[in-house]
């Protein structure tokens, strides 16, 4: 027993090495010159050298990729959420004839990869006007979101107990009082949930907005941290390269720690039925 | 007690937003691509051609098709093994108190919500053949990873996108996992525990059997996350070297992109759809019946 709990100690210690040794590696590589880059990956920067991080948020052009994102990602969740919301209530609470269907295609997009539709979705984006624009890619975002937002948001309002809205309705509350005043707020968990999964999977988008939007000036953080690296194999400022890396993992990690075990509950409820 | 008032009025005003964006930018280009696998199509111009199975003849002539798919293939077995097996094994050991194992599931799903970009660079600077922390244990470990380097090299590419995968995917396993081993009574422990049975031989007949429902979950998850290997694939190798990573997206974003062949491409990503289907039909059909529904809490 004794030999067992040692193994799995060090088996769980070298797991752990695995994720955190690369990231502080990124790190402490961020600070070093291109020199110190080169000399050895394991030294320490003779001294901390934070002007990588000017360069790579002004000179590579990380600054504008950054608030691309945000613009993107805050615009889609704006629109995403209270139209998920609205459709989840709908289905949680207004049973009709065919509702149990339209649910189940809504929940049909979580099964299948988005890419399979970049060929027809790039042509109608064209002969809409929306091609190479954020706009046209957050209105992208919030179709391909729907299911998952729907999904985990119709469980919360089913969730919440009916005498609330009975009463109210004796009241004399109408079908959007109750929503608005009742419904929610007590779906905020949920709502909450829904936002912080969401946000985290569009602000790492790859695939749609490297088809869809890759044209310079409106390029996400992800899209032009690849440009800039592929772009760089040959340039010198390495330092600046994995300061880049940071500034693009830093907003990630800090909502993941703040909301970690919200995140878990997301995964978890998405993948029992995903 | 229901208000009817207004009923209708009210489901189509909550519910029209949602349907339209959805049918709009989602189901109908979904329809689409069905149709445009049948066309001899390259995207910028106006004409298509109507050319019913061609692009399907070509496609399985196509020696890239196979060899992509077969890549894909096997990433998914040999990660699957490796994100399955790992995942099991982690997920007992972060069970229970202690500062290292709170700290490990404080930390384990972090690889996983940072961008795929971000997992294939780290993963790409930790295998560059000048700098790379990664190079140098395995060169000091005397294997020849310098020249051309890890990325480069045909023997070791595929490995280096398995492995970047795995990282990047491990935490979620072991996150379903242990949400398995939770819902397993503790009746059930202490029985086998009277029973004489622990370690190895309870792992092997009570625990493995009755993670039945989350096995499936986590192969369901594979086969559709699989495929966003493509970020890792883009940004590490492009496919190389000499196709040696070429995935099945991967090859689809090039017939997109860089050869506008968009009928082809559709006609790819049908076939990639169907084989989905009927993998994730498979799954269903096999475990269908819980033979241990009713021994969890």
């Amino acid at each position: 027993m004794k030999a067992r709990q040692w193994i799995g100690t060090v088996a769980l210690t070298a797991y752990l090495a695995v994720i955190v040794v690369p990231l502080v590696w990124v790190l402490i590589s961020s600070l070093k010159t291109s020199p110190e880059i080169f000399a050895s990956p394991w030294s320490l920067p003779a001294k901390p050298k934070f002007e990588n991080y000017a360069a790579a948020w002004n000179e590579a052009g990380l600054a504008k990729y950054f608030w691309n994102s945000v613009l993107v990602t805050v615009g889609s969740l704006a629109a995403l959420i209270p139209i998920g919301a609205m459709a989840s209530y709908i289905f949680a609470r207004y049973p009709f004839r065919g509702s149990k269907l339209l649910y189940a295609i809504f929940l049909g997009g979580m099964m299948f990869p988005n890419f399979l539709v970049l060929a027809p979705l790039t042509d109608l984006l064209r002969r809409l006007g929306l091609t190479e624009s954020l706009v046209g890619l957050g209105i992208v975002y919030v179709a391909f979101s729907l299911s998952f937002t729907v999904f985990v948001l119709t469980g919360f309002f089913q969730s919440v107990p009916t005498e609330l809205e009975e009463a109210a309705v004796l009241d004399g509350c109408g079908h959007l009082m109750v929503y608005r005043k009742i419904m929610l707020p007590l779906a905020r968990p949920g709502l909450i949930v829904a936002a912080i999964f969401n946000g985290l999977g569009l602000w790492n988008e790859f695939n749609l907005a490297l088809v869809l939007a890759n044209s310079e000036s409106i390029r996400t953080l992800p899209i032009g941290l690849a440009n800039l690296t592929m772009a760089r194999q040959y340039q010198a400022d390495w330092g600046s390269v994995f300061a880049a890396l940071v500034i693009v993992m830093l907003p990630a990690f800090v909502v993941y720690w703040r909301y970690r075990e919200r995140i878990y509950e997301a995964m978890l409820a998405g993948a029992v039925k995903g | 007690m229901r208000n009817t008032k207004g009923r209708n009025a009210f489901i189509f005003a909550f519910l029209s937003p949602a349907v339209l964006i959805y049918a709009v930018f989602l189901v109908w280009p979904l329809l689409q691509s069905f149709q445009m696998s049948m066309y001899r199509w390259r995207g910028v111009s106006r004409n298509r051609k109507f050319i019913g199975a061609e692009n399907f003849n070509n496609l399985f002539q196509d020696p890239v098709f196979w060899k992509s798919l077969q890549n894909t293939g096997t990433l998914l077995v040999v990660a699957g093994i490796a994100t399955i097996a790992l995942g099991v094994l982690l997920a007992h050991l972060t069970d229970g108190d202690g500062a290292v194992r709170k700290f490990a599931r404080a930390i384990y799903l972090f690889p996983q919500v940072i961008s795929l970009v971000a997992v294939a660079l780290i993963w790409q600077f930790q295998l560059n053949p000048k700098y790379g922390l990664v190079t140098d244990m395995l060169f000091r470990l005397g294997l020849p990873v310098r020249d051309p380097g890890i990325v480069r090299d045909p023997r070791y590419a595929f490995s280096a996108i398995a492995v970047a995968f795995v990282w990047h995917a491990l935490g979620f396993f072991v996150l379903l996992f242990s949400a398995g081993l939770k819902q397993i009574s503790g009746e059930i422990k202490e029985a086998s525990a009277l029973d004489g049975s622990e370690g190895w031989h309870r792992f092997r007949h009570v625990t493995w059997p009755l993670l039945w429902s989350v096995k499936r979950t986590a192969i369901t998850y594979l086969l559709i996350h699989i495929l966003t290997v493509f970020a890792l694939v883009f940004v590490m190798t492009e496919g190389g070297p000499d196709r040696g990573t070429e995935t099945i997206v991967s090859y689809l974003y090039e017939q997109i992109a860089k050869n506008g062949q968009y009928g082809y491409a559709s006609a790819l990503a049908v076939v990639v759809f169907g084989v989905s289907m009927v993998a994730s039909l498979a799954v269903l059909a096999y475990f269908r019946k819980d033979p241990t529904a009713g021994a969890r809490a």
